[in-house]
């Protein structure tokens, strides 16, 4: 990986990176759609490009029960046997363990679990993860760590996180035998659950072994907490994690999760939100979701977003015709996913420009007034944003503010 | 030059090649010419060939850029009853040029769309028709359409070609006699009422009509339906005249014809809830239909298709033979294929291949037969849902190669075989890149049958733009074969019945598949969508 820091926020933590993979370069902070079984939902790669999308993700766990790893290894690995020549990332295969698994048991070597095929106890190894994720051979492998959720209290969480570490260590071991360091980049996940003591000895822990991986995670987020926690947590880790190394929120998708994270120093993040979103009829806007099932949809001929440049919108394709179309037709769903990636890539691409042009701040503020603007803002985006010098309400005293999460998309257009 | 309504001109021309038959009904060669007024070029699409099916208007799975790079579809048939679920129908509220191009994405100046009430491939129980109107299907129940509606709904929408009502029955109680003139009368009256001449705007430029197809009404009785034809030739009088002027009859207003087979094959099978009573008086004008070539049909469809074919002459014999003749719901290219040397069919819509990427199936035949005589018949495509193609990187198809490939085998076209890179990607900030330059990848059965296996809709969009390309080469070899040696046609229809399961096995197969890793998810589908799966509707075999 070649990874250069191009320019920095005057106020903010945000960056601009330039990620260079063995499929290409990437520019940072960025937006990765997830293709969970090899296929982002509906369309094909060559969509794909037409967006601009150089990174996507695919699930490790998936990816091993179906097609296999023989499979891969007969295809030449997972870029041609989706024909994806772009860059590509594997999660560790642990998480989806952990939340889809029957019983899943952690011991110190590895996740034992009951195979999916025929209910034997099967173990996962740190070894094992690297393994399948050599044979699959995307550019950003990530370590085997130990998932507890979020919610967990008690000294599981501590655990949890040492044990990630000691595994973080074997992967690390394995990895650098295997030889394909050049190829495949790998990336320590950071844990220790809400309790900033832990997350502050996994980060010292992790930032000693900054020579043997190429990037690094925060994991154990995005899993229930209280939003007003989760920044908090991200601006710790972003803050402790080496200049010289992405970093990587797993599991973040809703804009203004993305915009904060940026803020706060993130440079990459994936989510099934907007795809899986789109399957269910919800257009993402700069001026909030839109749920084209709403019969007030039903007779407007205008697209999702005049200036949104999509394949969809650009061809002018109806809110009518997506409200006849929606949940009926994989059409309609192919249709919203990408404008939905469109809205994500763009979000992420005026971040860029922004963070470039050193107007950041300015492009935070209309960016939340849009979007926000007539619910009101959540009031940990403020918070989260004031602490790197942002104030949101600022020339806007009388702006609405909304305590809680505030996923505007759940409530939006609920009339 | 401004748009105007209804001034497209539609035009057939049978292409002097065509093989003369004895019987008066061979294989013919033509040409359908679509000229917008004020607009440049003509399109164009040569016969025999197809026409893509819709559902809810769109091709089902393919994005509106997958469409666009599908070049098999140039005529889609767009059923409008789903428009039913609001009132007015939305597509009759769209403005600006080509209305109802625009609201579906179809480009005018690439592709004709016909608009027809109900989807002729739906034959699910229906309240009766009434007097002066056609119950219609919407998923907020049953609508009734009269012609007055139809008509307002045709001119607000502009097709390039309306089907007029018809009076098809789909309901359990047995026809009468009486049913059946009554059905002649007012699918007869239907067409009329759609023939009355288009408002004009008065300007300069040719004068507005819409180009009008009728179905060939009549059901499983070839004296009735005879006569329904008889009836499109007779002079009307009085107000009727007054009706259609400028035209004397209706079948001079008529611009091609219409053959829906799922009602005739219901009506065929002897387990059929629509038991047509015998023929009476007017079964002698079945003396004067050829009995035809029974004895080439595929096994499987022998006797239902050799039935068919003097239930369509019943109805050609007395009208002009300068009229296209469309087919829906030909169920294999063995049906297609009796059909046009037995009838001289010239368009079949898509829906058995498009039905065929639902459930996995990747087309792989060519026509003529590949030569030699193989052991057991060719399936027609490959069931991809088949554990043989778990770690089978070939392409879709062994019939055609791919972009990748240079050897004398035809190519396919389509973003699966041929998948080409996007010639303009997005750049969403002034920093980024250019991605980097790869040639793109045929996709392969191995990467499809996992799709299949995890349902991932990818699947269907790559089967669906591959079926339709195998079907349009398809469908250019048949014209081929008629251009170039006409004499060797019939020939090689009984080649192809012989050498390609004409039985559709692997329809079979595919479908048990389908069903088998449906169950294994443990995901049913709503009843209703149950419904139309068991009734092989289009896109429904997929779960979103
Ligand atoms: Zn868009
Ligand atoms: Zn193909």
């Amino acid at each position: 990986m070649q990874f250069e820091v191009l320019a920095k926020c005057h106020t903010t933590r945000a960056r601009v990176c330039r990620m260079k993979l063995a499929h290409g370069v990437t520019m940072l902070p960025t937006f990765m759609p997830v293709a969970t079984q090899a296929a982002i939902k509906g369309l094909t790669p060559q969509q794909m490009e037409g967006l601009g999308v150089s990174l996507i993700l695919n699930n490790t766990y998936h990816l091993n029960l179906r097609p296999g790893i023989k499979v891969l290894q007969e295809a030449g690995g997972a870029h041609k046997f989706q024909g994806w020549n772009h860059n590509l990332l594997t999660d560790s295969g642990g998480f989806q363990l952990v939340s889809l698994s029957k019983f899943t048991k952690i011991t110190e070597e590895g996740a034992l679990f009951a195979s999916p095929f025929d209910g034997e106890p099967t173990m996962l190894t740190p070894e094992e993860s690297m393994s399948i994720q050599h044979a699959i051979g995307a550019d950003i492998i990530m370590q085997l760590d130990d998932v507890v959720s979020s919610l967990t209290v008690g000294p599981r969480v501590g655990e949890a996180m040492q044990r990630s570490v000691r595994w973080l260590d074997r992967c690390i071991a394995y990895h650098q035998n295997s030889g394909r360091q050049d190829k495949q980049n790998l990336f320590a996940i950071i844990q220790g659950g809400l309790d900033p003591d832990l997350r502050a000895q996994c980060l010292d822990e992790m930032v000693k072994r900054k020579d043997g991986v190429a990037g690094y995670a925060i994991g154990g987020l995005s899993g229930g907490e209280e939003k007003d926690v989760f920044w908090r947590i991200i601006k710790q880790c972003a803050e402790k994690l080496p200049e010289d190394r992405p970093r990587y929120s797993m599991g973040i998708g809703f804009a203004e999760d993305l915009l904060v994270c940026v803020a706060l120093g993130v440079d990459m993040a994936d989510c099934v939100f907007p795809t899986r979103t789109a399957r269910f009829g919800v257009a993402l806007t700069f001026k909030g979701p839109l749920n084209l099932r709403l019969g007030k949809h039903s007779r407007e001929f205008i697209p999702i977003d005049d200036n949104c440049p999509c394949p969809t919108c650009s061809d002018g394709v109806s809110r009518a015709l997506l409200h006849h179309t929606v949940t009926r037709e994989t059409s309609a769903a192919h249709a919203v996913t990408l404008h939905n990636l469109t809205f994500q890539a763009q979000v992420m691409g005026r971040a860029r420009d922004a963070i470039m042009n050193g107007t950041f701040p300015t492009y935070l503020r209309e960016f939340f007034s849009n979007y926000f603007g007539d619910t009101g803002y959540p009031e940990w985006c403020v918070n989260a944003l004031r602490s790197v010098g942002v104030d949101l309400l600022e020339h806007n005293t009388d702006a609405k503010v909304v305590e809680g999460d505030g996923a505007k998309w759940e409530y939006s257009d609920a009339s | 030059m401004s748009y105007t309504r209804h001034t497209s001109t539609f035009r057939f021309e049978l292409l002097p090649s065509s093989p003369e038959s004895t019987t008066g009904f061979g294989p013919r060669l033509g040409k359908t010419c679509l000229e917008r007024y004020g607009e440049d070029g003509v399109l164009e699409i040569v016969t025999p060939g197809f026409i893509t099916s819709t559902s809810r208007g769109v091709v089902p799975h393919l994005s509106r850029d997958n469409t666009d790079a599908t070049d098999a579809i140039r005529w889609a048939h767009v059923p409008f009853e789903t428009f039913l679920e609001h009132t007015p129908p939305v597509p009759t509220l769209q403005s600006g040029s080509h209305p109802l191009h625009k609201f579906l994405g179809f480009r005018p100046n690439q592709h004709i769309l016909t608009m027809t009430l109900r989807d002729p491939s739906d034959d699910r129980e229906m309240p009766a028709n009434g007097h002066s109107f056609v119950s219609a299907y919407s998923l907020r129940g049953v609508r009734k359409v009269s012609p007055g509606d139809w008509r307002k709904y045709v001119l607000a929408c502009d097709p390039d070609i309306a089907i007029a009502l018809s009076d098809t029955p789909f309901t359990t109680v047995a026809h009468s006699q009486k049913r059946t003139t009554k059905s002649l009368e007012r699918s007869a009256a239907w067409l009329a009422d759609l023939l009355q001449a288009v408002p004009s705007p008065g300007s300069e430029g040719p004068t507005p009509r819409l180009n009008v197809f009728v179905h060939m009404a009549g059901g499983v009785i070839a004296a009735a339906r005879h006569a329904f034809s008889v009836s499109l030739l007779e002079p009307l009088y009085e107000r009727e005249a007054e009706t259609i002027k400028p035209f004397t009859h209706l079948d001079e207003g008529v611009s091609g014809y219409t053959f829906d087979l799922i009602p005739l094959y219901d009506g065929l099978s002897p387990s059929s809830r629509f038991n047509p009573p015998t023929p009476s008086a007017l079964s002698t004008v079945e003396e004067t239909v050829e009995e035809t070539a029974a004895a080439l049909d595929p096994p499987h469809s022998s006797s239902p298709t050799a039935q068919l074919v003097p239930l369509l002459h019943a109805s050609l014999v007395p009208l002009p033979k300068t009229k296209p003749r469309i087919v829906h719901s030909a169920g294999s290219p063995h049906v297609m294929l009796a059909l046009i040397r037995d009838v001289g069919i010239d368009l079949f819509d898509a829906h058995w291949a498009q039905r065929a990427a639902d459930i996995g199936i990747a087309l792989d035949f060519v026509f003529p037969a590949p030569p030699g005589a193989p052991d057991a018949p060719k399936a027609l495509g490959n069931n991809l849902y088949d554990a043989r193609h778990a770690h089978d990187f070939s392409p879709f198809a062994d019939s055609f190669r791919t972009c990748a490939d240079a050897d004398a085998r035809p190519v396919c076209p389509c973003i699966a075989c041929s998948p080409s890179r996007h010639a303009a990607p997005l750049r969403m900030s002034a920093l980024d890149e250019p991605l980097s330059e790869h040639a793109p990848t045929p996709f392969t059965r191995a990467y499809v049958h996992h799709l299949l296996h995890t349902h991932e809709m990818s699947a269907h969009a790559l089967l669906t733009a591959h079926n339709l390309s195998v079907l349009d080469a398809f469908f250019a070899c048949v014209r081929r074969v008629l251009a170039d040696r006409p004499a060797d046609f019939a020939g090689e229809v009984e080649r192809f019945c012989v050498v390609y399961d004409g039985t559709m096995a692997v329809w079979e197969e595919a479908k048990a598949t389908w069903a088998e890793v449906a169950l294994a998810r443990g995901k049913g589908r709503l009843a209703r969508e149950k419904e139309r799966q068991e009734k092989d509707a289009l896109g429904t075999a997929v779960e979103l």
